[in-house]
């Protein structure tokens, strides 16, 4: 499976042949569960490269899309009401909150509104920026699934500033799968399971799709290669009538995953039931930090806003994202897309965030109701 | 969130190292790294200035051209 780069291009070509050799078989729906894949294929038109019965269906891929209201506003209210200095990565500053008019409705409106937030690529610039601001306590909020945290883990526990303290919006990927499966009628027939959220946690995390839930699983880069050798991977299986954990991304994922990571991040956080934008609670899915490292949390210090405590789940009127993020209708099904929402004037995360689904597909030239039909 | 950039490391001071991709330099966290060994001109894969694994040199060549494609189409940089 060693290849350079042109003989890649050919081998999609070789997948792409395989995939198409195999009998054809009733519609297949295979979900993808991050933004990195979807934006691969999206980029690499592979939806209308396969065969007309196989559907890939982005499900909950972005951390931004599904980071609650009630984060969203606690971390405005903190940087528009107290003296600090918020950082985030720059996805989530566009998100929109419901607020009543007057109010600023995303992190770039408070920023508008005289409040300092800056937006950063990494943990190193957090602390980097608390380094050069001793005098100013600055809050970072850190929104991101696996991939994300254990960076931020391994910021707060190799040595943080006294002026750095966090808001962590951080969330597993699996139990979000977990809860699709768990809720019955699973509107999937196989999973293509996250490379780097592999590589942190190692490919074991997904066994349970496949074992417990009988659905042909497979784990995928994000080469158009790896994404083809993971398609055909679940159909194999399909065809062969049994349900495996395949790994078509040997290059970065293992069994185990990055221990020192897995180490780090249970060092700083619990995981605890959390919410999800639009979806609701799910069991043991986010981060918060625990007994050792509460003391870093930014609500400790900062009093919250008792509004913002009842925000939770809430999507804007409207808005179709909770379903989009679910895989149970495809973007432009909603009935804001492309209309009143688009990434100029965006109404839901899933067209603010890179990783949502509604902005890929803009993205990727997706202007009017052009899926196939969904259930 | 999750796309990571493969970076070839030049130096390495304690656990933070000078990377590099495509003549970019970047100062890039091998605290996740830690426990296993590496050095000077090893790849990594590098995701929010964190290398989250090593990775072998050919691969590290396909992913920047994947990379490549994907940043092109896009305006503005995200997390």
């Amino acid at each position: 499976m060693r290849r350079g780069a042109l003989e890649m291009q050919g081998s999609a070509q070789d997948w792409l042949r395989r995939l198409h050799a195999l009998p054809p078989r009733g519609r297949f729906r295979i979900m993808n569960v991050c933004g990195g894949h979807e934006r691969s294929i999206s980029h690499s038109g592979l939806r209308a490269a396969l065969p007309e019965y196989i559907e890939l269906i982005p499900g909950p891929g972005c951390p931004v899309c599904i980071c609650p209201e009630e984060d969203i506003y606690t971390a405005m209210q903190m940087a528009l009401r107290h003296p600090i200095l918020l950082v985030c990565f720059g996805d989530l500053l566009r998100v929109p909150v419901n607020t009543s008019k007057p109010e600023p409705r995303s992190l770039e409106q408070a920023r508008t509104a005289g409040a300092d937030i800056r937006a950063i690529a990494s943990p190193l610039e957090a602390h980097a920026i608390a380094r050069r601001h001793p005098d100013k306590t600055v809050v970072f909020f850190a929104a991101g699934f696996e991939t994300t945290m254990a960076p931020v883990a391994a910021m707060i526990a190799e040595n943080l500033p006294a002026n750095l303290l966090l808001l962590i919006s951080g969330r597993l990927t699996w139990p979000a799968v977990a809860m699709l499966l768990a809720a019955g009628g699973a509107a999937f027939d196989a999973l293509v399971a996250p490379g780097h959220v592999a590589t942190i946690m190692g490919s074991e995390q997904w066994r349970f799709v496949a074992e417990r839930h009988g659905l042909p699983t497979a784990v995928a880069g994000f080469s158009a290669e790896s994404l083809l050798a993971a398609f055909y991977a679940t159909l194999q299986q399909a065809a062969e009538h049994t349900a495996r954990l395949d790994n078509c991304y040997p290059e970065l994922v293992n069994i185990h995953g990055n221990l020192t990571a897995q180490r780090l991040l249970r060092q700083v956080f619990d995981v605890s039931d959390s919410h999800w934008r639009g979806i609701g609670v799910i069991p043991r899915s986010g981060f918060s930090l625990n007994e050792q490292y509460r003391h870093l949390d930014a609500e400790q210090h900062f009093p919250i806003d008792e509004q913002a405590r009842r925000r939770a789940g809430e999507m804007p009127p409207g808005c179709d994202c909770a379903a989009v993020v679910l895989g149970r209708i495809y973007p432009d099904a909603c009935r804001l897309y492309g209309k009143a929402c688009t990434p100029q004037q965006p109404v839901g995360p899933c067209m603010v965030s890179d990783e949502g689904a509604c902005r890929i597909w803009w993205r990727g030239g997706v202007r009017a109701t052009q899926a196939r039909g969904r259930t | 969130m999750c796309l990571g950039i493969p970076m070839q490391i030049i130096a390495i001071d304690g656990h933070r190292a000078r990377c590099q991709t495509g003549g970019v330099e970047r100062e890039v966290s091998l605290f996740l790294l830690q426990d296993g060994a590496i050095e000077p001109g090893d790849y990594v894969l590098v995701h929010v200035g964190y290398a989250i694994q090593k990775i072998d040199r050919a691969y590290a060549r396909d992913v920047l051209d994947l990379v490549g494609t994907l940043l092109k189409d896009e305006t503005r940089p995200h997390a």
